[in-house]
């Protein structure tokens, strides 16, 4: 499946969850196919995307999490996944749309195959998809402190719902 | 909010923070910190976060602060190199600050070099929103 396809499906299933997307060619397909205020798109520190989601589910116990991560990111910090299994938080779950690439980047190979993510971290959904990117993906054009902004009101609102 | 104090000791600090408003506490311990730690520990004002690295600690306090938490992280200053990524390429594009609470270990000698680098490191990243504590026993 193209990792465009399968961002699509996650995201036709998604009412209020808070969505935290990893960096690169993830953030930007997921706003190509379904931007939403639920959406944190964060562009920049590789790796954090897990991190950020559980900080996230922590605050907000009544709230779902889902974190959108890759195979790249999720290997470059692992220790996250050794924490949110740790803390073992119901309402997060953690996917990772596995090419075994650096697909962002031009597709060089990750060493995604040596390990089994489930093992590692807590609620994850992994799931393969095919090298390469869509071509024509647009770059956010969000700016990201109101982007921050439009997200914490998300959070917020719907905790008055 | 700019706290750029050197303390000598941290005791009465965790209260301080307490007092400031900051309900959320993550970050890799240091020695440096026991007053600091053993206060968190006794108060405990949710369940203790073993954080495996400093910048697992600070993105996890950034969503925390997402959220409404108002977070300190706290970390040896041999860790600060951890923080640059997620320093300049999340809080500072977003627009976001957490606090730190650094313990600025300058012995023994694997801590030399940044000892002398920490505070202008901190200034070459433009990121003032940090406690320093130096514990001379520590670096006796």
């Amino acid at each position: 499946m193209r990792r465009l396809e399968a961002i699509r499906k996650l995201a036709a299933g998604w009412t209020d969850e808070l969505v935290v997307a990893t960096t690169g060619m993830i953030s930007r397909e997921l706003f190509m196919v379904r931007d939403r205020p639920e959406n944190f798109y964060m562009c920049g520190s590789m790796g954090c995307a897990l991190p950020l989601g559980l900080g996230l589910a922590l605050a907000h116990p009544e709230r779902k999490v889902v974190v959108l991560d890759g195979d790249g990111a999720a290997l470059m910090s692992l220790g996250s996944l050794a924490l949110a299994r740790h803390l073992k938080l119901k309402n997060l779950e953690h996917v990772i749309l596995d090419n075994g690439t650096y697909a962002s980047t031009g597709d060089q190979p990750t060493c995604s195959a040596a390990v089994t993510f489930a093992d590692l971290g807590f609620q994850v959904r992994h799931l393969r998809v095919e090298p390469g990117n869509e071509p024509d993906t647009p770059r956010l054009p969000l700016d990201p402190v109101e982007l921050r902004a439009r997200f914490e009101r998300a959070v917020r609102g719907a905790a008055l719902r | 909010m700019r706290a750029d104090t050197t303390l000598a000791t941290s005791v009465g600090l965790y209260a301080e923070l307490r007092r400031q408003g900051y309900d959320f506490f993550i970050g890799v311990p240091c020695s440096g910190l026991k007053p600091f730690l053993r206060d968190l520990e006794a108060d405990a004002p949710h369940p203790f976060i073993p954080a495996p690295r400093e910048d697992v600690a600070l993105a996890l306090a950034a969503g925390a602060a997402m959220g409404g938490r108002k977070p300190v992280v706290y970390l040896q200053s041999s860790g600060l190199g951890h923080l640059v990524n997620p320093i300049t390429s999340l809080l500072q594009p977003y627009g976001m600050n957490v606090h730190l609470l650094i313990s600025l270990r300058t012995e023994p000698f694997e801590h030399h070099q940044m000892g002398k680098v920490a505070v202008p490191l901190l200034e070459l990243l433009r990121y003032d929103d940090y406690t320093l504590v130096r514990d001379p026993k520590c670096d006796a």
